[in-house]
């Protein structure tokens, strides 16, 4: 018996998805939107004071102290290759600080990054021939449509933040 | 107006998960209580719609707590709230009153369909 | 934005560990008392609640050990079984499995097999003869090491001392700001206030510093057990002196020297002492003297093994170093003692003629080291052949804070622990000469090598260093000579800022693979300092001198 609830009309809540929504925390990097799924940021912030770390790939813009915790920054534009000629980094930039298994990262985006809600029906998974193929295909989860128009290119950050993948290159190439 | 649940466990776990369950799906959780005196004293001054009772509980038994809270908020509905292999002590429980029992591991669809049915049963009986 | 999931099992992890400490507690007042109802009563609580919890998050032989536990104490409360004879093994045997099972769930492992335990615990609960194995020999050294291990309950408060230390380390550095503003703006109330927060946050790093604290003993106790072991299997006979165990170090610093020292000790049995009949020989008294103590320096404690045996025979270990290309031929007999001594703790050494069981287990003294130098810790060897030897470890009393001096190398503060420190120099590029494409100076008729800081840091590759030419050596050159094992190095910086105690951060992933930096601190301005880790420094220079 014990399991029995009250003999009631179960107001089993319908709780399925017919449209199920993502929120995204959308950037831009090089002239292209970006974006993660809310769910992987920690928070949005002000770029702090970044020290260069000795022995790291140039991507790696250095590390910070958010909120006592020293984190490294990276500059994804750097990593991807994907930063017009010119243009250098803004004196105010924005860190988008994201979490892995068991650290922090932030990357380093030059505009306010916004957050953004749209159907996950509208992110197609990004296809197997292209995932492999270029450094930033590798960490796509897929790639949104507007209906307006325009593309958000939606990065999966677990498959970005492996220690591995963040110091995939070492220290000495970066003279190279 | 959302109802109003207490919840009566003394893991923090179970509440932090109950907690969540309930909040997420729209239930206002008035409050926590880690045993029977928190429990009655929490029950006097928040007065819940509904409480969600851990059989076990370090000061009293769940049972214990059960009958005093029957007795200063009875518009209270009680739901217990207990793992496998203690059916005896909710056999009594329903006996004194409680309205529905949870087997603990719950799953969060479970624990809403007996408290909202436990809510609702109440309901009807006050209008009719 | 942590998961539900991450949050659940953190309470989970939290939750459970502070019922199986309550239980191993209540647990021993059952077995004083076998019916001790509150006890029960808290036991038959806590199997339940671990149940329930463990169920939910999916561990579902922890909640069946729990459960059989649960009700087990439950039948004992209601009279229907007796706390004792076998069922009391039963009880420790399910009561271990469930620290086990938490530990590895902590450690994101996967949990030990309990087919054997809930056949137990079903036969026990239906009052039926449990199958014991027969009794067992003396606890194993695991088990014994086990018991000595500082409580789980002890871990989690550790963790949160840790998350309160950078608390404290944030607020240091913010007082230390409104330090600065208050005299920049020369306001009495202002100054006094500060001077108040000053006082007070000082008293709370303290407090949390001294929390962690531990007495030495409960490492040094445990001793006694293993001496004995190692002494009869290596046929030796052994008298243990154990003194200091009321120094205070921090419960983390003693950790993580455990193994180091537990291969010293046996190091000092299997290899410093001799057979009785060797020591009756050389004259000395049969039975081998061993010293295990514990005392402060300053602000750094000292652990010192010392025995009486045969000392350490310099020219075999210059010898087996040459052997073992540790150092070359030539560069052998130019080697005094203490760097020959040193040696013993580089990789690959071991002394040890024939492997015996005990401590020739493939890893050498290195191990030592290694824990010494993530502590920032350093090693003392004195030795005299035929006398004995003493192993000194110097560690620092706290994790947390340590003296460093701040140097500057472009424009940038980097901390380097006064541990490593010798001292520091002006020297004039007359004091300063070439050997072999290395900078040179003479300390105390000793040679040093000088390499600029700069380079050490920023030259890419694996090349060498570029020779150093007389030329380049332009001005006054500010020099801070570091130590390692027994080797000095002068690192040329642009200037010194000054000396101060710094609390540390370790560095997070992904970067915490680069060996060369051992962490970071914030200074008074929010400004972040790398600290650098000086073994790791020398090493470097050692593989890309010219």
């Amino acid at each position: 018996m014990a399991e029995t609830t009250p003999s009631l009309t179960s107001s089993k809540t319908e709780r399925a998805k017919p449209t199920e929504r993502v929120q995204l925390i959308v950037f831009r990097l090089g002239d292209e939107d970006y974006g993660i799924r809310i769910e992987q940021v920690k928070e949005v912030t002000v770029t702090p004071e970044v020290a260069r770390m000795p022995k790291t790939p140039l991507f790696i813009k250095g590390i910070a102290n958010l909120r006592g915790d020293i984190i490294a920054i990276i500059d994804l534009e750097e990593r991807f290759r994907l930063r017009p000629e010119g243009r250098p980094v803004p004196e105010r930039s924005y860190t988008v600080a994201v979490e892995a298994d068991d650290y922090t990262l932030g990357l380093m985006v030059r505009e306010v990054p916004r957050p953004f809600t749209l159907p996950l029906s509208q992110i197609e998974p990004a296809p197997e021939f292209v995932q492999d193929s270029s450094t930033r295909d590798k960490y796509l989860e897929g790639i949104a449509k507007l209906p307006e128009g325009g593309i958000i290119i939606v990065l999966d950050m677990r498959k970005l933040l492996t220690p591995s993948e963040v110091m995939r290159l070492p220290g000495k190439m970066a003279s190279s | 107006m959302n109802k109003r649940i207490l919840i009566v466990d003394d893991s923090f776990y179970m509440r932090t998960m109950l907690k969540n369950m309930l909040t997420d799906a729209g239930y206002e959780v008035v409050g926590e209580a880690a045993n029977g005196a928190q429990a009655l004293e929490m029950a006097a001054s928040t007065e819940p719609d509904l409480i969600t009772l851990d059989v076990i509980l370090p000061d009293n038994t769940g049972l214990d707590v059960l009958k005093s809270l029957r007795q200063i908020q009875p518009s209270a509905k009680v739901v217990m709230c207990s793992a496998v292999g203690q059916e005896v002590i909710v056999t009594e429980a329903i006996e004194n009153g409680a309205m529905a029992y949870i087997v603990k591991p719950f799953s969060e669809e479970k624990v809403l369909e007996i408290v909202g049915a436990a809510l609702q049963n109440g309901a009807s009986e006050q209008t009719a | 934005m942590k998961t539900r999931d991450q949050e659940y099992r953190e309470l989970f992890m939290a939750e459970a560990l502070e019922y199986y400490d309550s239980m191993s507690r209540h647990l021993s007042e059952l077995e004083r008392n076998p019916n001790a109802g509150p006890a029960l009563n808290e036991l038959f609580r806590l199997m339940h609640n671990l149940k329930a919890n463990a169920r939910a998050m999916g561990f579902t032989d922890l909640g069946e050990v729990a459960h059989q536990l649960e009700t087990l104490f439950g039948l004992i409360r209601d009279k229907e079984r007796e706390f004792s004879g076998a069922l009391i093994r039963v009880v420790f045997a399910g009561v271990d499995a469930l620290g086990s099972m938490i530990r590895a769930v902590g450690a994101n492992q996967p949990l030990p097999d309990a087919t054997a335990l809930l056949h137990n615990l079903d036969l026990v609960v239906r009052g039926e003869a449990p199958i014991l194995e027969e009794e067992e020999a003396a606890e194993t050294e695991e088990e014994s090491n086990r018991k000595m291990e500082l409580s789980d309950l002890v871990y989690i408060q550790v963790k949160k001392l840790d998350n309160l230390l950078n608390l404290v380390g944030e607020l240091v550095i913010d007082r230390d700001r409104i330090m600065t503003l208050a005299q920049e703006l020369d306001n009495p109330a202002l100054l006094a206030t500060a001077q108040h927060l000053f006082r007070i946050s000082d008293d709370l790093q303290y407090s949390v510093m001294d929390a962690r604290l531990v007495g030495v003993g409960v490492l040094l106790n445990k001793f006694p057990r293993v001496v004995r072991d190692v002494a009869s299997a290596e046929d030796k006979e052994v008298k243990l002196t154990l003194s200091g165990q009321d120094v205070q170090i921090d419960r983390n610093i003693l950790q993580i020297i455990t193994d180091a020292l537990l291969h010293l000790v046996r190091n000092a049995v299997s290899h410093g002492l001799e057979t009785t009949e060797n020591r009756l020989k050389a004259g000395k008294p049969p039975i081998g003297e061993l010293t295990l103590s514990a005392m402060t320096e300053r602000d750094d404690v000292l652990l010192q093994v010392r025995d009486d045996g045969r000392g350490i025979d310099t020219e075999a270990v210059r010898r087996k170093a040459i052997e073992r290309g540790l150092i070359t031929a030539k560069a052998a007999p130019a080697l005094d003692e203490q760097a020959v001594w040193a040696l013993l703790f580089e990789p690959g050494f071991s002394m040890a003629q024939q492997v015996t069981d005990i401590s020739g287990r493939g890893v050498g003294l290195d191990v030592v080291k290694l824990a010494l130098d993530s502590l920032g810790g350093q090693l003392r060897v004195d030795s005299e052949l035929g006398v004995g030897t003493t192993f000194t470890l110097v560690l620092p009393t706290s994790i947390a804070v340590k003296g460093a001096l701040l140097v500057e190398v472009n424009e940038r503060p980097y901390a380097i622990p006064l541990m490593h420190t010798d001292t520091v120099l002006a020297l004039h590029p007359g004091q300063i000469s070439i050997v072999g494409g290395v900078m040179v100076t003479y300390l105390h008729e000793q040679s040093v090598p000088l390499v600029p800081l700069r380079q050490l840091l920023h030259d890419e590759g694996d090349e060498p260093l570029p020779s150093a030419h007389k030329s380049d050596i332009e001005g006054t050159q500010h020099v801070l000579v570091v130590n390692y094992n027994s080797r000095r190095l002068g690192l040329i910086v642009d200037r010194f800022i000054r000396q101060q105690n710094i609390v540390i951060k370790p560095l997070s992933k992904p970067l915490d693979t680069i060996d060369l930096f051992g962490g970071v601190t914030l200074l008074g301005s929010g400004q972040v300092c790398l600290v650098l880790d000086v073994p790791a420094l020398s090493r470097l220079f050692l593989t890309k001198r010219p």
